[in-house]
């Protein structure tokens, strides 16, 4: 994302594109690995989008309109789709870009990495993907998961301890 | 500090260690085995985790929101009428269809339309704007914001249009936040702040078209009631289980429109 896509002074119009041409690749990406479905994710993000649209006079700088970008998807994901999950076809495998580095020893790590992240649970997997995704900091992952710093810090830990134990290299654990 | 220490803070943020880590990643080999490690690990996880596919019409698609969401109804279907050489049979069809319809909805249903809906779906965006806030209160920091002086409630009240109908309903209600805000745009509205029972129990007044009947709503976090007061709304938000009956009684007995 660039520095500032929400400039003081530029008209709505032009806030909304920078705002979309900034985001809307990793808002798609962290709204997918909320709802592991291609289609619900691309739902989520216009929802999301449409609603900051409306509310785009209140995001006053670039910081408070990434941070509501990544929270109205969670929240719409948690009212619409995890109390009614249609069976979802699983797409392991198929959602993964093709890339010039898609070699399939290559590819085949990035796939275990990859289910081995969706089998982490939500708990530790969501901050994970706000920081790594979204780049943001503890603090700010604190405030849109509601929780408090030291809670973000030690999951981010959990998180990463245990994907590195799957990988065969131990760490050691620690209770929050 | 130890290494159950360093690695705890090491594999929390790879990718940006503070400096005190990376000066005892210098001084000790196996400290600095550790960060490698992770950040390794960590450049692994971000090219998993971006490396999901975006749809190539996505950005496309987005980009048409503001145009969608900017047309109405009305001007939709004079475009679409405008098109058709049978428009007055379908105007006349329509209008007896839509005289059937308003009866109908006048005699059996008196639920909030799909615009008092929005304005409950407007309110949720806004929280999610003051999170920082409302999360203090959730974690129960609430009364660690200063009390606001009724002066300074009065004012933020006075720019939406409305105030308390007395000072002695201010101090059984002490109010912690008082700020303008914007919910819907070019509607001033005010939003204050109360420490409930569960967390934030916010109280928003707007001097926009009173909804046509009251009602409540909710999402997975908050539940809030929208209450048509005359020459505007009263909308009320607290989290999940917040009580907001008392709060509903109290404010809308003691707030009125001066404008």
């Amino acid at each position: 994302m660039s520095d500032s896509p929400v400039i003081d002074g530029k008209n709505k119009q032009q806030r909304y594109e920078s705002l979309v041409a900034a985001l809307y690749q990793d808002v798609y990406r962290y709204a997918y690995w909320l709802c592991k479905s291609q289609a619900l994710a691309e739902d989520l993000v216009q929802e999301t989008f449409l609603r900051a649209w409306r509310s785009l006079d209140s995001l006053q700088n670039d910081k408070a309109a990434k941070a509501r970008l990544f929270t109205i998807p969670r929240r719409e994901n948690a009212r619409l789709y995890e109390r009614y999950r249609p069976e979802l076809v699983d797409i392991e495998g198929q959602s993964i870009a093709a890339s010039g580095e898609n070699e399939p020893d290559f590819r085949m790590d990035r796939q275990l990495l990859h289910n081995a992240i969706n089998r982490l649970d939500s708990d530790y997997r969501e901050p994970l993907l706000l920081q790594v995704i979204g780049g943001f900091s503890g603090k700010e992952i604190a405030g849109i998961l509601d929780l408090n710093n030291n809670t973000v810090m030690t999951r981010l830990f959990r998180a990463r301890s245990k994907l590195k134990q799957e990988f065969g290299l131990d760490s050691d654990d620690i209770d929050e | 500090m130890d290494e159950i220490e360093f690695r705890r803070r090491v594999y929390a943020n790879p990718q940006s260690p503070e400096q005190e880590l990376l000066d005892a990643a210098s001084d000790n080999p196996d400290y600095q085995k550790i960060l490698d490690q992770a950040q390794e690990l960590d450049t692994d996880v971000s090219n998993a985790v971006t490396a999901i596919s975006v749809p190539a019409d996505l950005q496309d698609k987005l980009l048409k929101i503001p145009a969608s969401a900017g047309i109405s109804g009305e001007e939709l279907i004079q475009r679409e009428s405008a098109n058709s050489s049978y428009f007055h049979y379908y105007a006349a069809a329509a209008t007896f269809l839509l005289a059937i319809g308003v009866t109908f909805s006048i005699v059996f249903n008196s639920g909030p339309s799909v615009q008092d809906i929005a304005l409950g779906d407007n309110v949720l965006d806004h929280l999610y704007i003051d999170f920082e806030e409302i999360n203090a209160f959730s974690r129960g920091e609430g009364n660690n914001f200063e009390i606001v002086n009724a002066a300074n409630v009065s004012q933020i009240l006075a720019n939406a249009g409305t105030q308390f109908l007395s000072n002695d309903f201010m101090r059984s209600m002490p109010v912690r936040v008082a700020k303008p805000c914007e919910i819907i745009p070019a509607f001033q509205s005010a939003h204050l702040i109360l420490q409930g029972s569960r967390g934030a129990v916010s109280v928003f007044v707007i001097n926009n078209s009173p909804v046509s009947v009251e009602y409540r709503f909710r999402d997975d976090r908050f539940n809030g009631v929208v209450i048509p007061m005359g020459k505007g709304n009263m909308i009320l938000v607290g989290e999940e289980t917040e009580n907001l009956d008392p709060y509903k009684d109290l404010f809308a007995d003691n707030v009125e429109w001066v404008i």
